[in-house]
């Protein structure tokens, strides 16, 4: 195999494309820094878990109605249920969206709305439990267009 | 949206919209003048007089906000709906419910 101008352009760009796709911050933020952004909104500690979802599309063409679903996993007794779940959205100039609220043996922790969002990002979710305990989850949403706030 | 009648004790889907601007306060007009902020504020569902779910809503909500949430058929009864808008008006509906 020969190498050409072409050649060696192309796998240049590549090369090029790769190292930007490094610098580029990662879409899998860590939890630490979900963590502490939700430290610093709420001055509170919360952990990740499976139980709470937030359910987002990755991808979607606009900013300004952006689907969302939340479900957590609870029996919603007296005893052992979720109070609220509050989401936030870190890159929105205001980054509080809404809180729910519900009701043990009255209504289910699942709730489906649709949202703005003023740039990528990861949306972040936070369950307050009867028990005092906070859960989070976070969805990472790119969207094409931003949705002016 | 509700169901007409549900069997006791199933969940049951409501959905529900009401047509706002959701004006976040954050635009300016062609003046460069803000355009006050007027938003659906809190969403209020009750059950036969008791409150089952409750959304605070903030700027981030698209307009004409949608809500789609699930509830369990206790009893015969009315849901009520209202919807509080920036300054205190508010807008409600009402939906009775056959459990049977």
């Amino acid at each position: 195999m020969s190498l050409t101008r072409r050649h060696m352009l192309t796998s240049t760009m590549g090369t090029v494309a790769c190292a930007v796709a490094l610098l580029a911050p990662k879409h899998s933020r860590g939890a630490d820094e979900v963590e502490d952004f939700l430290f610093r909104v709420t001055g509170r500690k919360a952990t990740p878990s499976n139980r709470l979802r937030l359910v987002m599309p990755a991808e979607f063409s606009t900013g300004y109605t952006v689907p969302m679903s939340i479900s957590v996993d609870s029996p919603m007794t007296e005893a052992d249920h979720v109070k609220s779940v509050r989401v936030f959205a870190p890159k929105n100039p205001l980054v509080e969206v809404a809180q729910f609220h519900f009701v043990p043996g009255r209504s289910l922790p699942r709730v489906s709305t649709r949202v703005r969002l003023a740039a990528p990002q990861h949306v972040v979710a936070l369950a307050e439990m009867s028990n005092g305990n906070l859960l989070m989850a976070q969805a990472w949403v790119a969207v094409a267009t931003n949705g002016c706030l | 949206m509700v169901p007409g009648s549900v069997p006791k004790n199933e969940v049951f889907t409501v959905k529900a919209i009401i047509q706002h601007q959701m004006e976040t306060g954050l635009r300016t007009d062609s003046a460069g003048k803000t355009i006050p902020r007027k938003i659906i504020n809190q969403f209020v569902c009750r059950y036969g007089g008791l409150e089952v779910f409750r959304t605070d809503l903030h700027e981030a909500v698209s307009a004409n906000p949608f809500l789609e949430f699930q509830l369990l058929a206790t009893e015969n009864g009315r849901l009520e709906f209202s919807w509080r808008e920036d300054g205190g008006a508010t807008y409600s509906l009402y939906h009775d419910i056959v459990v049977t």
